[in-house]
């Protein structure tokens, strides 16, 4: 009987240590959340609790201070933002954000968002810049404020090689149209032909797997990304190269950080100077596009040609 | 095997990376689990009590936490809160909220189901005894509920693995993102990869998940 | 919140709770059946089908439905194996549902008393009537109250459909926020969605069990 109580009061008192012993495991976790960011290579260095001052977003002298800036990118669309295999980032629009790190002074948390997520992490604070392939339309301006742009864009359409769509009449009524949630082609298509039907997802990654898999008849997005992937994958050819307005893309600030949006203009002009996109170009994107598409592309020190 | 894909994960520190993202499921799960057993405790022994407008609360908060899926408060949290209250959250804080939130509704219930299932009995032989309302709880009732419980939490342990694969959508880079990332990366190289590195995962989870609840059906079954 | 904004995505939403509803129902059925056949075959301990049912109930309550779809949508076409968005959901919501089902309906059939399977099969009640008649009545009764907590629990499990681009409720949402970032009336119309969807089926089941406890009582 006895023994039996003490059994009982050991394992009871056993319970509590190893719980409160987890709590306090988790109390140093809390404010050490690098720990659990690991994956994604970069340090945190809890950057994005200290944001919470102001309103919504980080000054330029605040990000200077903490010494880290929080930069939202693609972690999965090769070759602009993506995870190389040692896990490091690496894309164009990655290699410019290691050069505002590097010119601020400052070291970069990379946060990896899809598209959909792209105004709400701005606007939330929970980013400083978005750099991840961001096209300037006058909608996402109403809720963003976009820097200088950097590099050309306008819609495009892929689909394979033994079935191609060269004119948006071609796709039947039951076809289905692969866009991602949240880009310039989803809103396009759903505004000017609302009876195509669209198949959508949120990562790069899954909508090219579901196109390779053959679930839609084509994929529709910015015209770089479709180009891209028929010159990385056999058997697919751009059907429509260019569709709707030729727009640009830029970094985009949280509405009203005027000192960030200042110096970003600045950096991009400047940068202009030295030939820095066309650098840029040349380290990450000519592997896929060749020379050929250089001049098109690249927007140098903000200007569109 | 090659064209299925497996050779990706060897390639760089891919496979180490894949492991590191199964870590970050693993350690917010045990940490919402630690603050919902505790949490919970607490959260039980009030619903036992016969106050009104406490137990009009503790309803409302369990049938919540009964309806809305997990991924449904992860957007509220990690978005709408700093919508709404201007709060700035980390992914991971908002996370690991949720899952307790969660967790100490569920732990709450158990605790309050082992309690009543405590024959009346135990009550009235401690009182006779001499013991106190206090004594009763700490020496006689606590210790062969936490007994019972435990079968029950290591099961929401892995119920909690299992739920981690949302917070990829509230962009925390866990297994499921590490995996799309690796099938991106190599997309030229392997076009397979999506069905090797899927499949790992898979595995993965499975080897993480299915010791745990073997666990806590062989305690159950020998405390029972 | 701004009312014409409600407004104008309610119609929107309304499609997808159909949608959701459709898919999560059609994967309830598909786990009931499930498993019926699956406790079934525990219960008669029928040999090789037993280990199989075993391995499977192992296999989809120890990993994600989330990781389940990924599985089955992204991965089986690379071998040759290539279903709808629809269909996968289905399975997959049925796959898994069939694995907690078992054991629900399986833990009511161990409830039953051995001396009822006695009686009936002292009455001259061959083994099968004994089981349909008798006993599966009894269990099922006994495991609705665990029948509706999974089927609330699948239907809540729908949420992650939207990573296979079907246009579930979440899928709508999240879709909404990315177009025009109206964050706060996508969260609360999300949020009434799913009450719609969900608040009947847990009160029948708070009210089921209510019964089952009147029910027990006499006993």
């Amino acid at each position: 009987m006895r023994n039996k109580l003490l059994r009982r009061l050991s394992s009871g008192l056993l319970i509590t240590a190893v719980v409160a012993a987890s709590f306090t495991a988790c109390g140093s976790k809390e404010d050490a959340s690098a720990t659990t960011e690991t994956a994604s290579a970069e340090s945190n260095e809890d950057s994005t609790s200290d944001a919470s001052s102001s309103a919504g977003f980080r000054t330029l002298d605040e990000i200077k201070e903490s010494g880290t800036i929080n930069i939202g990118v693609f972690s999965d669309k090769s070759p602009f933002g993506y995870v190389d295999e040692n896990g490091e980032y690496a894309g164009y629009d990655v290699y410019f954000a290691e050069r505002i790190g590097k010119d601020l002074g400052v070291d970069i948390n990379y946060v990896s968002t899809e598209a959909a997520n792209r105004i709400e992490y701005l606007q939330t604070g929970k980013v400083d810049i978005i750099l991840a392939n961001f096209t300037v339309t006058e909608e996402r301006a109403e809720e963003v404020d976009f820097a200088l742009p950097y590099m050309n864009v306008a819609l495009g359409v892929v689909s394979p090689s033994d079935a191609v769509i060269e004119s948006l009449d071609d796709i039947g009524a039951d076809d289905q149209v692969i866009v991602i949630s949240g880009t310039t082609a989803e809103t396009y298509l759903t505004k000017n032909y609302p009876d195509i039907k669209l198949q959508k997802y949120d990562a790069y990654a899954e909508a090219k797997t579901a196109f390779e898999n053959g679930n839609g008849v084509a994929w529709a997005n910015d015209n770089t990304e479709v180009i891209a992937f028929s010159l990385e994958n056999e058997g697919y050819t751009v059907g429509i190269p260019s569709l709707g307005d030729n727009d640009t893309i830029a970094p985009a600030v949280t509405k009203g950080n005027e000192t960030l949006l200042t110096w970003l203009n600045d950096e991009i002009t400047s940068l202009g100077d030295e030939q820095f996109f066309h650098a840029d170009y040349e380290a990450t994107l000519l592997d896929t596009y060749g020379a050929d598409y250089e001049d098109t592309l690249v927007v140098e020190g903000g200007k569109v040609q | 095997m090659a064209n299925l894909g497996i050779d990706v994960l060897f390639k760089g520190t891919n496979f180490l990376r894949l492991l590191q993202g199964l870590w970050v499921s693993v350690e917010i799960s045990l940490v919402s689990v630690a603050i919902s057993i505790l949490l919970g405790l607490v959260v039980g022994v009030l619903m036992t009590f016969n106050k009104l407008w406490l137990k009009a609360i503790l309803k409302i908060y369990l049938e919540i936490v009964r309806i809305m899926p997990q991924m449904v408060l992860l957007f509220i949290v990690y978005f709408g809160t700093t919508r709404v209250f201007g709060w700035d959250i980390t992914a991971e804080a908002a996370a690991i909220f949720v899952f307790s939130f969660w967790g100490v509704a569920e732990m709450g219930d158990l605790v309050r189901g082992s309690i009543k299932s405590i024959p009346k009995i135990q009550f009235e032989s401690a009182y006779a005894l001499g013991m106190d309302k206090k004594q009763t709880y700490f020496y006689i009732i606590l210790p062969q509920t936490i007994r019972r419980l435990i079968p029950l939490s290591i099961n929401l342990i892995t119920r909690m693995i299992k739920t981690t694969s949302l917070v990829m959508m509230i962009g925390i880079v866990e297994v499921l993102k590490v995996a799309q990332q690796i099938i991106e990366a190599n997309r030229k190289a392997s076009p397979n990869a999506a069905f090797g590195v899927f499949a790992v995962v898979f595995l993965l989870y499975f080897i993480v998940c299915w010791p745990i609840s073997r666990l806590a059906v062989y305690l159950e079954k020998r405390w029972a | 919140m701004d009312i014409n904004i409600l407004r104008e995505y309610i119609p929107l939403y309304k499609d997808a709770l159909f949608l959701t509803m459709k898919i999560g129902w059609q994967g309830i059925l598909l786990s009931l059946i499930l498993g019926l056949a699956g406790a079934a075959i525990l219960h008669f301990r029928i040999p090789v089908l037993k280990a199989i049912t075993g391995i499977y109930i192992e296999i989809f309550r120890n990993t994600p439905l989330l990781v389940q779809l990924f599985f089955i949508y992204f991965a089986l076409p690379k071998v040759g194996i290539k279903i709808t968005a629809e269909t996968c959901g289905v399975l997959g919501l049925g796959l898994l549902g069939g694995a907690y089902m078992i054991e629900t309906i399986r833990s009511g059939l161990e409830s039953i008393p051995v001396i009822q399977t006695e009686s009936a099969l002292s009455l001259g009640m061959t083994k099968e009537q004994t089981f349909i008649h008798v006993i599966l009545p009894q269990a099922i009764s006994m495991s609705v109250p665990g029948l509706l907590a999974n089927i609330i629990f699948l239907l809540k499990e729908t949420s992650v459909f939207s990573t296979i681009s079907l246009m579930d409720l979440m899928f709508t949402a999240k879709d909404l926020i990315g177009m025009y970032a109206k964050t706060i009336e996508c969260l609360f119309l999300l949020v009434v969605f799913y009450l719609i969807m969900l608040l009947p089926v847990s009160i029948l089941g708070s009210i089921v069990e209510r019964r089952m406890r009147y029910g027990q009582f006499g006993d």
